[in-house]
């Protein structure tokens, strides 16, 4: 019996696929539904943020930084609260990331400002002597994505029934609606920012990766 | 036969996925030591804009290597013990030999777009995996390519029962088509909204589930990208070169079921302490440990294998890689469980600890394994004698030293990390703040960065050596048997 | 169907199938060690295929040829 497996490829083939899908069909499938449950509270990312965690996303920041609370004192000293599954509902992709060469951002909306995060990605070492961390200066010139972050927020509401446009939920309604949302919501931001090209670009209707992503890295609690 | 008397091997397509392993190598590597002194001098990011940075070079780093270096490389040893075990020529079918050399274009066209993407920028964020859908098609119908390859080549043997190479060949492409298929599941976003870069996609899981089928993907990439090939090569390459058969054949298709079982309930040992169910988590602790079992059978079955021929490890540069390619795979494998253990990984996740175990698996396993691959095939693929066994000796030590400083720099780095992170002062307040983690690494990350640039100068002076093999070398009038023929 | 009915056929099915491939596992380590006395395969034998494997050697275990008629399958 065995031997005739070794010569017939096609089942021996058949063989393997079997014993190796066999772990995942057991760890994966149980929980599925389970854990995709949103925790109260939660909310999907409106446009602006989307477009900010894409920025996130292209200079891959969670290449460094993770965004996962273990449950240790030192941690939750640290960061904050520790994670909790359904804190991730609505992050697809999850961002855990797998090195801290910088630190955990999972609530970093909690103890940074606008202001802090200017001066930071302008310069690291201005506000964190000793940062090894580069400087990002090209978001502060590179225009944030609102159109394909929009196609996302509508892509996730209408295969993924993320409740936009629910009650007490964020409101994507349509592009243009969305884009004038976006920039209301960018509004306060660039006011409490010093860079005159990011200004002077939002004077004309315009809103940078640096904006954007200051207000995901805000929204982050 | 007499058919067979007027016919030989054809090596084309190994050939040139031979030159595409060494070229994506030094790519690869290149990139490795410049992110490895961006970390010790991080005025090194600001040299080419933003497509300079860490962030977007670290995508490109991890890919090149695995999807560059080592695949090609997969590839590469595969048209050449494919034929070989199956005793069958490529030159017997024009089919397999149009579509391996298709198989080559497309490959070096999707290369081509992964570096491009990679670099402005286009990236989905899973690791391993940050390809968009476009460019995951191509990589299917590669994928696709290669298995025809290998299931044609199989169907016109003349060898009844597959070796045990093959078997894990056959592994290699099955783990990884239905890993990829089911880790970058995602909708691309312009279809549905009209809106937006067209090669946008959203993943179809969200948080702890895509979590979790991100690492086990991420940790069974490892698995069937960084072992199962590698055990193939080893498997052919090590009898091979030694002229002595495996010690014993029967442990090498045990541990073939143990490992194929085993190694996939192991991801979530990525996972541990995060928001992913303690059940997952305490199964796949349990299973990283079960996993030294089949691991060190096959490197004890390949240690065994030289039993009574140690000499040939003093004379011969190519054992010597090789014997210490599974030596290094003994030790990777057995300090992965040690992390996978919840109170051990509790200090050792998020630190150099884990970049540092990596890299003793693909340094010292997994590149040495490949580049004792190509010395052995250039001499048969090429008819020509190995250019210089002193530029081997050479090459072998600049690059155990660079794995030694690699290793050990990041083991005190990491230890020292999770440490600092836990330590609190006499009234239980945290210690340290993160950035006095960070400065201290310094030193660390410097000894880091000279390991890797030792590993890449002796990579070079492979290729130099295999340049002249196939440019300088002695012509060779018959293949050679066992023993790799090298000048001095 | 109920949450804790499908739980427990699935630790059943979990059981059931756990138990299963260790009985193979076990009974082919049992065939690979025995199967050379009982006068069935000697496995040791194929470690020759990676030696001998040049296209002149003779294989371990033969398909015969039928050159043309594969060199027609694999041309269509």
């Amino acid at each position: 019996m065995f031997h005739w497996l070794e010569k017939n490829p096609f089942f021996f083939a058949v063989a393997v696929f079997v014993v190796i899908a066999y772990a995942g069909i057991v760890t994966i499938l149980p929980d599925f539904m389970n854990s995709a449950r949103p925790v109260v509270g939660t909310k999907p990312y409106t446009v602006l943020q989307l477009a900010g965690r894409h920025a996130y996303i292209k200079d891959s920041c969670n290449a460094c930084h993770s965004q996962l609370i273990r449950p240790f004192k030192s941690e939750t000293d640290r960061y904050g609260m520790y994670s909790l599954s359904g804190e991730y509902a609505y992050d697809r992709p999850f961002l855990w990331g797998s090195k801290r060469t910088g630190p955990d951002l999972m609530r970093v909306g909690n103890y940074r400002t606008t202001d802090w995060h200017e001066n930071h990605m302008l310069d690291p070492i201005s506000v964190v002597p000793g940062s090894i961390m580069p400087k990002y200066t090209h978001m502060f010139s590179n225009p944030a994505n609102i159109e394909t972050a929009y196609a996302e927020a509508f892509t996730i509401k209408k295969v993924f029934n993320v409740p936009y446009d629910k009650a007490d939920m964020p409101k994507l309604g349509t592009y243009e609606e969305a884009t004038k949302m976006a920039l209301a919501e960018a509004k306060p931001i660039v006011e409490d920012m010093k860079s005159p090209e990011v200004k002077a670009a939002f004077a004309r209707g315009e809103i940078k990766e640096i904006v954007a992503i200051i207000a995901y890295l805000n929204s982050l609690k | 036969m007499q058919s067979s008397n007027m016919i030989n091997y054809d090596y084309s397509v190994a050939k040139l996925f031979a030159f595409a392993t060494i070229i994506l190598g030094i790519v690869g590597m290149l990139i490795g030591v410049i992110i490895a002194f961006q970390m010790a001098y991080p005025e090194l990011n600001n040299l080419a804009g933003e497509y300079g940075t860490f962030g977007r070079l670290r995508p490109l780093h991890t890919d090149t290597v695995i999807f560059g270096f080592l695949v090609s490389g997969i590839f590469s040893t595969w048209y050449y013990i494919g034929q070989r075990v199956l005793k069958v020529s490529m030159a017997e079918s024009p089919f397999l030999m149009a579509l391996g050399k298709i198989h080559f274009v497309l490959y070096l066209l999707v290369v081509v777009a992964v570096v491009g993407s990679l670099l402005l920028g286009i990236t989905s964020s899973k690791e391993y995996a940050e390809f968009e859908w476009p460019i995951d098609i191509g990589i299917v119908v590669i994928w696709v390519m290669w298995g025809m390859s290998i299931f044609g080549l199989i169907g016109i043997r003349r060898e009844k029962t597959l070796y045990i190479s093959v078997w894990y060949y056959i592994a290699t492409f099955l783990g990884v088509a239905m890993l990829y298929l089911f880790n970058n599941m995602a909708i691309p976003t312009y279809f549905v909204s009209g809106l937006g870069d067209w090669w946008h996609s959203v993943s179809m899981y969200a948080g702890t589930n895509d979590a979790m089928v991100q690492w086990w993907y991420g940790h069974n990439a490892v698995a069937f990208v960084f072992t199962v090939p590698i055990i193939a090569m080893i498997y052919y390459f090590l009898p091979k070169e030694s002229g002595q058969p495996i010690f014993s054949y029967k442990l090498s298709l045990l541990s073939f079921w143990g490992l194929m079982f085993v190694y996939l309930w192991a991801g979530g040992h990525h996972l541990l302490y995060s928001t992913v169910p303690d059940w997952v988590q305490t199964m796949a602790s349990i299973f990283s440990i079960v996993l030294i079992l089949p691991s060190w059978g096959s490197a004890i079955n390949m240690l065994l294998t030289m039993k009574g021929e140690w000499q040939q490890l003093k004379d011969n540069p190519l054992i010597k890689f090789m014997i210490m390619a599974s030596t290094f795979y003994m030790f990777s494998t057995l300090e992965g469980p040690i992390q996978a253990i919840k109170s051990v990984n509790a200090l050792a996740h998020f630190t150099d600890w884990i970049p540092g175990h990596v890299h003793d698996g693909t340094l010292g396993w997994v590149g040495f394994m490949i580049i004792a691959a190509l010395l052995h095939m250039a001499p048969r693929m090429f008819k020509r004698e190995l250019y210089s066994k002193k530029l081997m000796e050479a090459q072998f030590w600049i690059q155990t030293t660079g794995i030694v400083l690699y290793f050990s720099s990041m083991w005190i780095a990491g230890i020292t990390q999770g440490m600092m992170w836990r330590a609190t002062d006499q009234y239980g307040n945290l210690a340290y703040s993160f950035i006095d983690t960070v400065t201290v690494l310094h030193p660390y990350y410097t000894i880091r960065g000279i390991g890797g640039l030792l590993y890449l100068i002796g990579f070079i002076v492979f290729t130099y050596n295999f340049y002249k093999t196939i440019t300088a070398g002695r012509e060779l009038e018959e293949e050679p048997q066992s023993t790799s023929p090298m000048a001095a | 169907m109920e949450i804790e009915t499908i739980r427990e056929l699935q630790a059943y099915g979990y059981t059931f199938a756990s138990v299963f491939l260790a009985v193979i596992f076990y009974a082919y380590i049992y065939h690979l060690y025995t199967s050379k006395k009982k006068g069935g395969k000697d496995y040791e034998k194929y470690a020759n295929m990676a030696l001998n494997d040049s296209l002149e050697d003779t294989p371990v275990e033969k398909i015969e040829p039928l050159d043309e008629e594969k060199q027609n399958r694999s041309n269509k």
